[in-house]
């Protein structure tokens, strides 16, 4: 089933937690929410399950306007960022729930029911569990129990509110696996809200990023990651330098550097601000020709990782940060105090405009 | 036990230890042995028949009848209060909570005297009840008024916090998941407070079946019609039938020791069902 928002506004106390959002998800996808907190985006999918009533705007699932409808006619399956396990029910119980509550002519047998609980804890891998109690489950076994409850009423549409929040960054990994394995195996469209960036990246078929109530930018992680909007959302998706400066003609000049501008910037002095991640950033002893370049100085190196990570601080007195691979490092030679040259592989330009408008759309 | 790198040395905490019983035996043991041995002086005979004789059954009666019409009142209405706070935001909550503390701060011979004034010959409806004849006041509905009023705050106090605590995910899991408000209530709700509520009902009843000032106030002290248990009690007290009093007020320490246990049963089991840690991953 896919889910379309249209021109959702919803306050609280006069605090807009969602300013006019328009979403659309297709049938079968797995979309993430990506934001700060306060970006609105726990709201935006507490709308979509009917557990707040908009201010303004409609909520469609398969075209048909589902706004009036309640969470209980939804027919979406929800998992809760705490899980909201009942917690003086079983495993079985639990999973068992949604079945049980159903109207009597629509109810499953008892034998159905329990048949439908062992599946789908089957699916969840914790057969073996289905007598115990929430409290006696680890952190990572009761949000399976509570998507195994979610799905039981074989919801259309699948929403999950931080649901690797709460556990630790092992457990935290293994699931998200699992939760895009499980995904692909039922196909079941998919919503889950995050703040982190890496989950969203790695697990979702698509992005959707909310700023202060609105989204700031959509599309494939590849698209986000490599071709961000806004200066907002450069930022949140990873590690980032910043260069303050203006464009003249068809130069960007920064305080610490000069270089090409993007053509597409006009051609007046305006101020603007340069993006570049830690990666797109190289250091060489001598000044390299033909390519942006400052002098910095070490002052931290960081060789713990994947990847080497280089603190320095250029002649201004700004700090960079540079992520280079071992073997370059051991190329070098770098130490501590030593003066560098550092170069500006890749960057984004943003104009002082974008920049205070947090791009929009 | 945890041994904290902060405790006393052995011999201050044996002291403390024997001031708290010492206190305890003092204050609270003795005066329950007494009232036994008091109530049991004349003999078992005289211990039964002063439970058996006719206004001694009237009290425990009118006694019991009380309970039996305050204790379910306020159970309905501490759910609904504690519900109606817990989960939602509205103006003039603060104002509700203060409310229902109001019979905990006003003493109950105040409590009592308010019903006068309102239902009493001389008080606000009493013309109008007259005329209709009502009895109100120095009649059993008064008394069950007033331990209506007293008990009030006993449910609602303590299924405040703890709705309060547990928040309304649960009952929005249970939303999503199809129940009516309904199934909600007795599948989800009602369960996750029902050892807060037993406990609140025991306290409620205890203090129901124990409440003497307000209902005081009230009675008119008609025997065998308008005496409680302990109106009973202060009756034969006055009139130098200490056994007698002594005996029937053993019923109330009796209810007092069953409540006690039931509470830490009650008690037990709420910790039992939080505890048990998690043991795979």
């Amino acid at each position: 089933m896919s889910i379309e928002v249209r021109h959702i506004t919803k306050r609280f106390d006069g605090f807009a937690a969602l300013k006019n959002v328009s979403l659309k998800v297709p049938a079968g996808e797995l979309v993430a929410l990506l934001g700060p907190s306060g970006s609105g985006k726990t709201t935006l999918l507490r709308v979509i399950a009917g557990l707040e009533v908009p201010d303004e705007g409609t909520v469609l699932f398969d075209a048909q306007d589902a706004t009036a409808r309640s969470a209980r006619d939804r027919r979406v399956g929800f998992v809760f960022q705490h899980y909201a396990l009942f917690r003086h029910m079983t495993v079985f119980e639990n999973v068992a729930f949604g079945l049980r509550v159903k109207p009597r002519r629509e109810r499953p047998s008892r034998a159905q029911i329990a048949k439908r609980v062992h599946e789908l804890l089957a699916l969840v891998q914790l057969e073996r569990l289905a007598e115990r109690y929430p409290s006696q489950l680890s952190g990572g076994q009761r949000q399976r129990v509570a998507l195994a409850r979610a799905l039981a009423v074989q919801p259309k549409v699948l929403l999950l509110d931080e649901p690797f929040g709460a556990l630790d960054a092992k457990v935290r990994q293994e699931l998200r696996r699992w939760l895009r394995r499980l995904h692909d195996e039922i196909g079941i469209t998919s919503v889950f809200v995050t703040h982190d960036q890496d989950e969203a990246l790695e697990v979702a078929d698509r992005v959707v990023i909310l700023h202060e109530g609105c989204v700031e930018q959509e599309g494939s992680p590849e698209e986000v990651y490599e071709h961000p909007a806004t200066p907002f959302v450069y930022r949140f998706l990873g590690n980032v330098n910043l260069f303050h400066g203006r464009i003249e003609g068809s130069k960007v000049h920064l305080r610490e550097f000069s270089a090409d501008a993007p053509a597409d910037l006009g051609q007046e002095a305006i101020p603007a601000v340069a993006y570049a991640r830690p990666h797109l950033l190289d250091i060489d002893h001598q000044p390299p020709s033909g390519r942006p370049h400052f002098r910095a100085t070490i002052a931290h190196i960081n060789a713990a990782g994947a990847v080497v990570k280089i603190e320095l601080t250029t002649d201004s007195g700004a700090i960079v940060n540079v992520e280079l691979p071992h073997e370059r490092y051991r190329q070098l030679q770098l130490r501590k105090g030593a003066v560098v040259f550092v170069t500006v592989k890749d960057m984004k330009v943003f104009t002082q405009a974008q920049s205070t408008l947090g791009g929009g759309i | 036990m945890r041994e904290s790198r902060l405790s006393e040395p052995p011999a201050v905490r044996r002291f403390l230890i024997a001031v708290a019983v010492l206190f305890l035996a003092l204050f609270l043991l003795m005066p329950l042995a007494a009232v036994f041995t008091e109530a049991l002086r004349k003999g078992v005979g005289a211990y039964l028949a002063a439970l058996w004789e006719p206004d001694a059954r009237a009290a425990i009666r009118l006694t019991l009848l009380t309970a039996a019409i305050a204790v379910p009142l306020n159970v309905v209405f501490g759910l609904v209060a504690a519900w109606a706070i817990g989960k939602f935001d509205f103006p003039g909550k603060h104002l509700l909570i203060t409310l229902i503390d109001l019979p905990f701060s006003v003493s109950p011979v105040v409590s009592g005297l308010i019903y006068v004034l309102l239902f009493g010959l001389q008080g606000w409806f009493g013309p109008w009840l007259a005329a209709h004849h009502v009895k109100i006041i120095f009649a059993v509905p008064g008394i069950i008024l007033a331990t209506i009023f007293v008990t009030v705050p006993f449910v609602a106090r303590e299924l405040i916090p703890l709705m309060q605590a547990q928040g309304t995910e649960d009952e929005e899991a249970a939303r999503v998941l199809g129940a009516g408000g309904w199934q909600m209530f007795w599948r989800v709700t009602l369960p996750n407070v029902k050892w807060g509520l037993l406990y609140g009902v025991m306290l409620c009843n205890a203090r129901a079946m124990g409440e003497f000032g307000a209902v005081s106030v009230v009675s008119g002290h008609i025997r065998g019609q308008t005496t409680t248990l302990p109106l009973h009690i202060e009756i034969l007290y006055n009139e130098y039938h200490a056994a007698a009093a002594f005996a029937v007020a053993s019923l109330l320490a009796c209810l007092a020791l069953v409540t006690l246990a039931a509470k830490t049963l009650v008690e037990w089991k709420t910790s039992q069902s939080l505890r048990e840690p998690a043991h795979e991953h």
